[in-house]
């Protein structure tokens, strides 16, 4: 993997989900770029590296949000570690497999991150019910697009 | 495969030990330092993503703005071509109001009306000698009827007419040899006669030798003039000549008030219908 191409597509990427989500959000939906980009990692190039990507993505996350700080870095650190440990398993390379690790592993994302409030915060982080039904078919949409990214990254 | 398992869960641990570090100590001066570490290096994409936005978003206003100032642009160019359009129509209706204002201030003589002709011809092997106007028989032209110009406002002689033809006429210049027409001295009031020298100058002859010359007197035309009416400029003294002890008059020379080359209209006197016959010539003044 080329170190420079990787450095490109974390800053790109960071920059695509704040633009999006403060540009581009409808109704206060956006899709979690971020995470699908963990996931697409995870499965195409492997958990170590799905794991530190999401843990930096997740970080950028915390920085732009008041709530806990390292709560997205490990909701999305687990993210790329459970895809990881997945790929053992399943093709997670395919794309209607890669929708439904994405699907349920954008849930597990909003319930994590709301126990760990609950748990760091006193308080458990309710994203709303308009986000998590939404949030997880915006996702899939984009699957494609972070499948094709981590291709460029690969490519040699 | 083992040893990746044995990798990622290191990994694992390692990343779930520092996520929960930052949970668990939000204020401790490691965590702060690291998270202000981390704006320090992420925020500039936040920041440089504001201004790349904003600079998109201006983009339609800008863009809107370009194409108005390039329609006012398109606008403002006709406006011009109109205006010098308008420019040129109105130094032409100047001139035209230049040129009627002074037939208006002159009072032909009796019997006698004015008529404005174009310059259409001039040869240039003859320059000083005659010129072709626009004006003929059809119009009323009438042999040896008299030319004038303008020059700032003011009549000048111009010459002759020599020939009609149906719709033009020849005019004989002042500056032709064969020219010659009365006139005075304005500061002296005495008469002689001035005659072309087929070149740029004029001579007036039969000047009494007892007057006193000077450069720079006008010099107008006789009212004793058969051809034109008197008090019509004709020119200014250049140049005195010697005198002759064998000739008891003196001689100037004269620079025409009518310049050849700068004429392009011209007025013509031609008689009115209740004018029996046609102007009779001196002798002196006929070719």
């Amino acid at each position: 993997m080329n170190h420079l191409r990787g450095a490109v597509l974390f800053l790109a990427a960071a920059l695509l989900q704040w633009w999006w989500s403060t540009r581009l959000s409808f109704d206060g939906l956006s899709p979690q770029i971020l995470l699908v980009l963990t996931v697409a990692m995870a499965g195409r190039v492997g958990p170590n590296s799905g794991m530190c990507y999401g843990f930096l993505w997740g970080l950028f996350i915390d920085i732009l949000r008041p709530e806990l700080f390292g709560g997205n870095a490990l909701a999305l650190m687990l993210v790329g570690y459970g895809t990881g440990t997945l790929r053992r398993k399943i093709d997670v390379i395919d794309a209607v497999s890669q929708c439904l690790i994405v699907f349920f592993m954008t849930w597990g994302n909003f319930l994590l991150y709301g126990l760990l409030g609950a748990v760091f915060a006193k308080n458990f982080i309710w994203v709303g019910w308009p986000a998590f039904l939404c949030d997880p078919l915006y996702n899939c949409l984009i699957v494609p697009f972070a499948g094709l990214a981590c291709a460029w990254l690969r490519v040699r | 495969m083992h040893r990746e398992i044995r990798v990622s869960n290191y990994v694992l641990a390692a990343l779930l030990a520092l996520a929960l570090a930052l949970l668990s100590l939000p204020l401790a001066a490691p965590v702060r330092a690291l998270k202000a570490g981390v704006v320090y290096l992420l925020n500039p994409v936040a920041y440089y993503g504001a201004k790349g936005a904003q600079r998109l978003a201006d983009a339609p206003p800008g863009l809107a703005r370009l194409l108005r100032a390039d329609l006012d642009n398109r606008q403002l160019q006709a406006q011009l071509r109109e205006a010098f359009w308008q420019k040129s129509e109105l130094e032409a209706l100047r001139t035209e109001n230049r040129r009627l204002t002074l037939a208006l201030g002159l009072t032909p003589p009796r019997g006698y009306l004015s008529l404005w002709a174009d310059v259409m011809e001039r040869d240039p092997l003859h320059w000083y000698n005659s010129i072709m106007i626009s004006a003929g028989a059809q119009q009323g032209v009438t042999l040896n009827a008299p030319v004038f110009g303008d020059q700032d406002g003011t009549l000048i002689a111009v010459g002759r007419v020599i020939e009609v033809r149906r719709d033009s006429a020849l005019v004989l210049l002042m500056t032709d040899e064969a020219s010659s027409v009365a006139a005075y001295l304005s500061t002296s009031a005495v008469e002689g006669l001035v005659q072309g020298q087929g070149g740029s100058r004029l001579r007036m002859n039969y000047l009494p030798s007892e007057v006193v010359l000077s450069t720079g007197d006008l010099v107008y035309t006789s009212p004793t003039s058969a051809t034109f009416p008197g008090e019509i400029l004709l020119g200014r003294v250049m140049a005195i000549n010697p005198r002759d002890p064998f000739l008891t008059f003196q001689s100037v020379e004269l620079r025409p008030a009518a310049d050849a080359a700068a004429l392009s209209r011209v007025m013509v006197l031609r008689p009115s219908a209740a004018l029996a016959s046609p102007l009779s010539l001196g002798a002196a003044e006929r070719r």
